[in-house]
Formats: C-alpha cells, sequence, structure tokens
C-alpha cells in the first residue's frame, strides 16, 4: 500500500516504525529537523513542506496513495490534507487526528469528508476505561430525543458467561432492547435465534437508554462496582474520561486549578461534582475524603504535576492511580513512583491510527452507517403494506426495527406489538436494502 | 465671577443628574395618550345602558390632551436608556391609577367621591389587586362597573406590554421596560424581538379571555347558571384572566352556580401559568415543555398541597362537606395563590390553620409570565435551589455546583437578583403590616395583627380581599387614609415587583458616578 503520513511528530513516528516495513511510506512535515531522524531510521520517503498546501502534496504523489494519515497537532490543517487528498484522489482512504472533539461529532453526522478520525482525546478516555475496568461502549449514537441508544460494544472474554457462547434466543437479552448486529473478523451478521455470541465479537445493540446500561453490565460485569472516581484536570482530556465514566453511571469528582475552566466544565457536565482546587492542598484532600476514592486520573497538561498530585494522592490513600503521560520518557519516572497506570495520548493514537492502517475494514459502526449500513428513521405511510401487522409477521429481510416512536414516546416493539400508520420506525438496515424499506413504509 | 469659579461649577454640574427626565417624560406622555382610548369601552356601554357617558368623554379628553401636551412639550432628542426604563416604567403605573381613578370622581358616584378612595380603586385595578373601598359594588352604575373591570384587563400583562403589541411603532426602545413590567426574573435568552413577544403575548390573552367570555355566556344562556348574564359573563372574564378578582357582585364568584366556579378555577390557573408556555402548548402545540417545565410542576403541586390543606381543614372543622368543600378549597387555593382574590365564600371566617394556609398560598404567586403578582413559583424554586447549593458548600468550599433550571444554566447574577427580591418583598412585606397595624391603633380601628398581616400580604402579593374586616366580604373602607396610602403603595411596589421602584431610591441610580 502506498501511505502518506502528514506530521513527523510523535505520532507521525510511531506510525512510520509500525508500517515501514509492509508499505510504501511517504512522510511530510514542515520541519526538516524531524524528518532527518525518520529517514535515518525507517525506509521511508520524506518530503518538507506544508502537507495542507495542495501544490506539495500533488508534487509528493498524493493522487496514487492508497491511504492518507494527517496526524500533525492542529487538527484544521490536517482536515485540509484530508479534503484536498479526498479531492485529488477520490479513491484514497483518509485518517485524521483530531483533538477536539466537536470534529468527531461533525463527521459521525456525515458532515466531514474524512474516512476515520481518530480523537487522542477519546482514545485516552478509552484507554483509562479499560484500564479500570469498564470498557465503555465503543460507539453510542442517540435517535429520538435519546430516547433510543444504539450502541456499539465488544465483547470480552470476561463478558457475562450468560452471554457467551449461548444462542442469541436463549441469552439474558435486557428488556427493551434488541441486537441489531454481529461483526465477527470482517462480516457483519444480522443474527437469527440460533446465533451465539463469542469473545472478539463486536455487537451492535439497539434499545432504551437503560437497555444499554444493563447491556454494559453484561459485557463488563462487575463495572457497577466503581462508583467513586477522582479526575484531577479538567482539560480537553480530563472532560473527555469524565463524559465516558459518567455516561456508564460512574460517581464523578473532578479537580481544577483554573476556576473559569472549572466553571465551565461544571455547566457542561451536570452529573460531575467539579472542585476549584489545585489538588496538591492537603487541607483539600483531607475535607473531601479524596484518598477515599476507588481510582485516581491524572489528566493535567503537565507531567511534573500529574507526577506530584499522584504520589500526593497515594500517600493519602487512594488505591488505584492512573496518569495521563505526555512525555514519552517520564512514563519510567511514573512507574518508579508505583503509578499504577500510565497512558501516553500520542501513543494511544497512533495505535488506534496504525490498527486502522492494517485492516481498513475494521467495522465501526459509524462506518458501517456510511458504507453498508444505515440507520433509518422513517415515519409509516398509512398506506404501507405493514400498518395494522404485527411485528412477528413482518418478512422484513436484511433489517431490524428497533423501536418505534409513538406520540413522542419510544416503543420497544416485542413481536405481537401492532404497526400503526404516523408511526416513527428507527430501522437498522443494509444500505442496499434502504430503497426497498422506504418503499415498505 | 473669576475662572476658577466658573470652572468649579463646570465640575459641579458634571456630577448632576445622568436620568434623561425629559425623554422620560416624553414617552410616559405617549403612553398616557393612549390610554384615552380604552375609555371607547365604557362610553359604548353607558350608551348602550342609557347611562351617562360624559365622565368618560371628559376623562378622555383630560388624558388624552394633557399625554399630549406632555409628549408635546418635551419632544426633541432623547436619550432613553435601560436606566431611565425603570423611572418610566414606574410613573406609567403612577399614571394609569390615576387616569383609572378620574371617571370614578367624575361620575358622582357617592363611595368614590374622595380622591385618595377613587385612586385606590384605579390602583387595585391596573395592578390586579382587586382589593375595593366599595362597600356596595352592586350600586355601581354598569359603565363604571365594566371600566373598573377593564382596568384589571389592561393591567394584568402590563401597560407597557399592551403599547409595545398594539401600536408596534411606538418608540419604546430597550428590553428594560418590557422586563420590569413583566413578572418574574429573567431568565429566559433573549432572541426574540420583544415587539413580537409582546403581539403574541396579547393574542393569547385576547384568545384566553373570548374562550372564557363564550364559555360563562354559554353557561348562562343554557340555564345552567340562571345568575350569569351577558354582561357578567364580559365582566368576569376581563378579570379572570389577568388574575385581578375584581367582581360586579358583592358577594363575588359565590354568586354563581359550581359548573361556573370550576370554570373560573380553570382559567385562573391559566392565568398564573406562564404565557410563553401557554403560547407554546396552544399554537406551536408543543405540550410537553409544560409538563417538563420546573417551575409549572411546582405550580400545580403547590396549588394541588394548598387544596388539601385546606379540604382537609374545612371538612375536620365540619366548614363544609361533600363537594362543597372540595370546591371552596380548590376554589380558594387557586384564587388565593393565583393572585386573582375572587371569593366562592367568606374564606374570612375559616378556621385559623386554613387562614395560615391561605397566608402563605399569598407569597407563593403564579409562574413567571403569568398575569399573577407575588414572589412566583420561580423564584421559590431558585431560592429553593440557593440554598441547597449553600449548604453543599459549606461542606465543601471549593465545589462548584451551577444552579439549573429545566437543565439549563442560570447565571449568578440572576440568583443574586432573586436571593435580592425576596429579601426586598419580605421587608416591604413586614414594614407594610407594622405600618398599617400601627395606624389602625392610631385611629381606634379595632384590627388584629394576623388581619394586618394579611392586608399587607394581600396588597403587596396583588391577592385583593384578605381577612377580617378587609375580608372577601368586606371592603378597605374602614382604614385611615394613611392606610389606604400605604396599601396603595404596596400595591404599586407589588405589581412592579419591587426592584425596579426601589432602585430609584439609590443616590447611583441619579448620579452618573
Amino acid at each position: 500500500m502506498k501511505i502518506f503520513v502528514i506530521g513527523a511528530g510523535q505520532v507521525g513516528t510511531t506510525i512510520v516504525a509500525a508500517l515501514h516495513d509492509d508499505h510504501d511510506v511517504t512522510v511530510i512535515d514542515l520541519d526538516p529537523a524531524r524528518l532527518e531522524p525518520l529517514a535515518h531510521r525507517y525506509d521511508v520517503s520524506t518530503l518538507e513542506g506544508n502537507g495542507a498546501s495542495r501544490s506539495v502534496l500533488a508534487e509528493a504523489g498524493v493522487a496514487s496513495a492508497d491511504l492518507l494519515i494527517a496526524c500533525t497537532s492542529r487538527d484544521e490543517a490536517n482536515i485540509v490534507s484530508a479534503m484536498i487528498s479526498k479531492a485529488v484522489s477520490p479513491r484514497t482512504t483518509t485518517i485524521v487526528r483530531t483533538t477536539n472533539p466537536e470534529y468527531l461529532e461533525v463527521w459521525r453526522e456525515g458532515q466531514l469528508d474524512v474516512d476515520f478520525i481518530v480523537s487522542s482525546e477519546l482514545e485516552t478516555a478509552h484507554a483509562i476505561s479499560r484500564a479500570i475496568g469498564v470498557p465503555a461502549a465503543r460507539q453510542t449514537d442517540v435517535f429520538a430525543d435519546g430516547q433510543v441508544h444504539l450502541v456499539e460494544f465488544d465483547v470480552q472474554e470476561d463478558s457475562s458467561p450468560t452471554l457467551l457462547g449461548v444462542p442469541v434466543r436463549g441469552a439474558p437479552i435486557p428488556r427493551e432492547s434488541k441486537i441489531a448486529a454481529i461483526i465477527r473478523d470482517d462480516a457483519v451478521i444480522l443474527p437469527g435465534g440460533d446465533e451465539v455470541i463469542r469473545s472478539g465479537d463486536r455487537i451492535v445493540v439497539i434499545g432504551s437508554p437503560t437497555a444499554a446500561q444493563d447491556w454494559g453490565e453484561l459485557i463488563a460485569p462487575g463495572s457497577g462496582k466503581v462508583t467513586d472516581v477522582v479526575i484531577f484536570g479538567a482539560g480537553r482530556a480530563g472532560t473527555a474520561i469524565a463524559r465516558l465514566l459518567l455516561e456508564q453511571g460512574i460517581g464523578v469528582r473532578m479537580i481544577e486549578a483554573d476556576r473559569e475552566r472549572a466553571r465551565i466544565v461544571s455547566e457542561a457536565l451536570p452529573r460531575a461534582r467539579v472542585f476549584n482546587s489545585t489538588g496538591i492542598e492537603p487541607d483539600f484532600l483531607e475535607r473531601e475524603r479524596i484518598g477515599d476514592a476507588q481510582v485516581a486520573i491524572f489528566a493535567m497538561r503537565d507531567d511534573m504535576k500529574n507526577h506530584y498530585a499522584a504520589t500526593l494522592a497515594r500517600v493519602h490513600g487512594v488505591g488505584f492511580t492512573i496518569a495521563i503521560v505526555h512525555d514519552p520518557p517520564a512514563i519510567e519516572v511514573f512507574e518508579h513512583a508505583g503509578i499504577d497506570v500510565t497512558v501516553n495520548p500520542r501513543a494511544v493514537t497512533a495505535e488506534e491510527i496504525v490498527r486502522f492502517a492494517h485492516d481498513p475494514r475494521t467495522q465501526q459502526v459509524s462506518m458501517l452507517e456510511n458504507d453498508r449500513f444505515e440507520v433509518l428513521d422513517i415515519t409509516t405511510r398509512p398506506g404501507s403494506e405493514y400498518v395494522g401487522k404485527s411485528f412477528r409477521d413482518m418478512p422484513i429481510r436484511g433489517a431490524l426495527i428497533g423501536a418505534i416512536v409513538r406520540d413522542g414516546t419510544a416503543i420497544f416493539p416485542r413481536g405481537d406489538d401492532i404497526l400503526r400508520a404516523g408511526d416513527r420506525a428507527i430501522i437498522f438496515t443494509e444500505s442496499k436494502r434502504v430503497p426497498e424499506v422506504e418503499r415498505a413504509l | 465671577m473669576s475662572p476658577d469659579k466658573s470652572r468649579s461649577r463646570r465640575v459641579g454640574r458634571s456630577r448632576s443628574l445622568a436620568v434623561d427626565l425629559r425623554g422620560t417624560a416624553h414617552l410616559v406622555g405617549a403612553l398616557t395618550k393612549y390610554l384615552s382610548l380604552a375609555m371607547l369601552v365604557p362610553i359604548a356601554v353607558a350608551i348602550g345602558y342609557r347611562e351617562t357617558p360624559v365622565p368618560f368623554l371628559v376623562t378622555a379628553v383630560i388624558v388624552g390632551g394633557g399625554g399630549w401636551l406632555l409628549e408635546w412639550s418635551t419632544r426633541g432628542a432623547s436619550t432613553l436608556r435601560a436606566r431611565e426604563g425603570f423611572l418610566i416604567v414606574s410613573l406609567v403605573w403612577v399614571v394609569a391609577a390615576a387616569v383609572a381613578a378620574l371617571p370614578y370622581l367624575l361620575s358622582g358616584e357617592a363611595q368614590l367621591d374622595r380622591p385618595i378612595d377613587a385612586y385606590f380603586e384605579g390602583m387595585a385595578g391596573f395592578t390586579t389587586t382587586g382589593g375595593t373601598v366599595l362597600t356596595d359594588v352592586e350600586s355601581l352604575s354598569h359603565s363604571l362597573l365594566i371600566w373598573r373591570q377593564l382596568t384589571q384587563w389592561l393591567g394584568g400583562l402590563g401597560i407597557i406590554v399592551l403599547a409595545l403589541a398594539v401600536f408596534p411603532r411606538l418608540r419604546v426602545g430597550g428590553r428594560q421596560l418590557f422586563e420590569s413590567e413583566l413578572p418574574g426574573p429573567e431568565i429566559e435568552s433573549h432572541n426574540t424581538r420583544i415587539r413580537d413577544t409582546a403581539r403574541r403575548l396579547w393574542i393569547l390573552y385576547v384568545a384566553l379571555t373570548a374562550v372564557l367570555i363564550a364559555i360563562l355566556w354559554l353557561l348562562g344562556a343554557t340555564g345552567a347558571d340562571s345568575r350569569m348574564s351577558g354582561f357578567d359573563a364580559v365582566a368576569h372574564a376581563l378579570t379572570t384572566i389577568p388574575t385581578g378578582g375584581f367582581s360586579t357582585n358583592a358577594r363575588s364568584v359565590e354568586e354563581y352556580a359550581a359548573a361556573t366556579q370550576w370554570a373560573i378555577v380553570v382559567f385562573m390557573i391559566l392565568g398564573g401559568a406562564n404565557f410563553a408556555l401557554l403560547y407554546a402548548a396552544f399554537v406551536r402545540r408543543h405540550g410537553r415543555r409544560f409538563l417538563r417545565d420546573e417551575e409549572f410542576r411546582l405550580y400545580l403541586g403547590l396549588l394541588t398541597l394548598g387544596a388539601l390543606i385546606l379540604g382537609f381543614e374545612l371538612a375536620s372543622e365540619e366548614v363544609a362537606g361533600g363537594e362543597t368543600a372540595v370546591r371552596h378549597a380548590v376554589f380558594q387555593a387557586v384564587s388565593i395563590m393565583t393572585t386573582t382574590g375572587y371569593s366562592s365564600t367568606d374564606f374570612a371566617v375559616w378556621p385559623t390553620l386554613a387562614i395560615m394556609t391561605l397566608i402563605g398560598m399569598m407569597f407563593v404567586g403564579g409562574s413567571a409570565g403569568s398575569t399573577s403578582g407575588s414572589v412566583k413559583v420561580v423564584r421559590h424554586v431558585l431560592l429553593g435551589k440557593i440554598l441547597r447549593r449553600e449548604l453543599d458548600q459549606t461542606v465543601h468550599p471549593e465545589v462548584l455546583s451551577p444552579v439549573r433550571l429545566n437543565r439549563r444554566v442560570v447565571d449568578e447574577r440572576t440568583l443574586r437578583a432573586v436571593s435580592s427580591f425576596i429579601l426586598l418583598y419580605i421587608g416591604i412585606f413586614v414594614v407594610g403590616a407594622a405600618l398599617i397595624a400601627i395606624d389602625a391603633a392610631r385611629v381606634g380601628l379595632d384590627l388584629r395583627v394576623l388581619d394586618a398581616v394579611g392586608v399587607s400580604a394581600a396588597m403587596l402579593g396583588n391577592v385583593g380581599p384578605s381577612f377580617g374586616i378587609a375580608g372577601p366580604l368586606g371592603s378597605i373602607e374602614p382604614f385611615s387614609d394613611v392606610s389606604t396610602a400605604i396599601m396603595i403603595a404596596l400595591m404599586w411596589l407589588g405589581r412592579l415587583e419591587v426592584i425596579p421602584i426601589v432602585v430609584l431610591l439609590t443616590r447611583h441610580y441619579w448620579r452618573s458616578t
């Protein structure tokens, strides 16, 4: 594969190191001092220039690229690179690194012409969530004013034994939910009752918000036991972690030294308890019983502050400490101080990009949506042949009615419920069947 | 004059008045001028009932001419800003009460021939209080009666709001004016033009009134309520929607059948609801917003709670039983809490606990953005949240917990305004009660302390009737002129929600420094 990497920082370097053996890699960066060591260590071509410039990209031969990875530290430059490359050569797959969750959102809504977006903050948050032992849903999409959730989970070995290896029909599937699809290796299965869920599968579930939480418990049993997590630092990373943990129903306390930032976060996350403190005053730690927290996460921007605060928290009795470490050599220092887990945002970002580069078909619902599957939100016509029929009798193939919205309220239909005219149906279906489904309803 | 002296004088002048009095007078004049148009209604009624329209014609000439003269004599460039808004709104309401009083005086009606009594009646009208100096309301002419009802209807949503809705070209810039008149704290984000808002509110207001007129008229026409005439239907609709409480009968709504009373209950509840929400529910069909609204839920909750306590009291003290007990409990709870002030029975003779409950409900009021008076439910909601946060921060000094209303963060300035409003409100209520009690003792009027408390709460909350001699069947006629003046001030302060008037008493208001 012909791969272009824009940006030769830590993320770019890690990606090059992982991909240079099997692929034809070209690295573009503004700074020759960064390119030189890369060229010395790996067999890659390098080009000094602005990766967001059309002439530079054209000169580098981006038209013939199979994959373009834009991973500089500047979000907008990355997006522009991907856009130009798409314009020059539509068949090139593009990956963009971003630090701003808003771009991720825009992309998920299909308004950014990029094939894959990796958010450092979100990858970091997922890494931390996994470290705590509560692997979160890979992705949650919401429909009908939040009444219907479409959630994607990675089934693991320690997922509930009542789920693993059992035919779907006999599994304890939470009420008000359905399994829309099972993604196994490269295949996507729309499961019948005999299908068996295995460890390593990625499953797509459609259901009510409560059902989605119940699923979390099935996928990662015991995650409900974590109730008190303290996050130091309410920057983008800290906020992304808090958001993810709160979504799983975990109680989160946040400590932020900057008053204005603390205020913003307290307004954005109603369920988090936000404190305006440096987090290193013994009085404060004592008064708020920070030592009693089950997990403390250090997400401040400064490694040294994280290190000091983490050490202090351990002194106060926090049992499990996780630190975000920005400078890779510092990881050793943290480990030496007894910090249980370190997460390097650039490393996890690079890992995710490499994983994708190795297998561009890595399954993501959002990709499925753009590609092979779609979630439809259709209001049933009075003349539809399905009106008045019970859900059991509907001969729709390759499509699943996950929920219907009747008079503004979501209903999760069972076999004997009946579809009425004017119902809004939330349907998970293969893209090629979209016209068929639309005609039928 | 030495150069030094002239300079010192110039320095002195720069510290002078920072309020544009001329511009203020100009706008007050313009608004007053339009009030003369309101005379058309009683003039028509007078002609229809073969009564003399002269008092109204004279009032129209005086008000129209006076307003025009004031407007004309103060014309020229003006610099009206938010600051002048407080003064304008305060003055407009003083003038409006005087306009309301003129026909009473000119008519030669014996009960209203003293200026202070007529002025009280005017203020009780425009502020939708519903207290009265009349001892025999039924002896008034039809035209005076309808004028009395009409003042409440005009005052319900606000005089300036009305002017904005009907005369959109009126140069009333600035949100300040609009907001000092519209009840409740400023919470909603303001992204619509105030003129559009004003027009929507009035369309809804007129529509609700028309529907109630139709319902009451039908109740009378079908014989369901033999006492309900067409005149009474209009008269009571005009004072129900604005939660006013004036009636054309001495015994208020007690005069009518149970069905009529229940219909009025429903419309009092609507009048005490947030009109922006009503608009969303009726016109935009977003009914769910209503049920999700924290204030509306508490509003209904408190109405229910009040009715339950009253019902329990009435039943256990054997004042009434069965449907009558339920109806009176619900009617009085709704009438007092929405600050309407109608009575379905003489609640002044109810047992003490019931009276205490009613006094408590006088401090609740309806929703923000409604026609009701008093504190408003939303302020209670916010105060509760402020207190809860204070307690939280006593234990956890570093915690930040924004106060949310309907999931949206309420800014700290609004919260401070709510706290200071409630403090001022309670303060003025206490001072008012004390002054009325002292004055009653001075003139030898036999007034219980509880009644003084009731009068102060009922006037400041724009409820109207309270207990004892000022009860629903009574009148404030026995009170001295000093007490009457205090009550006028209380109604005025209550209607404009205290702050626009109190701010006029501060030095910083008038000075630029």
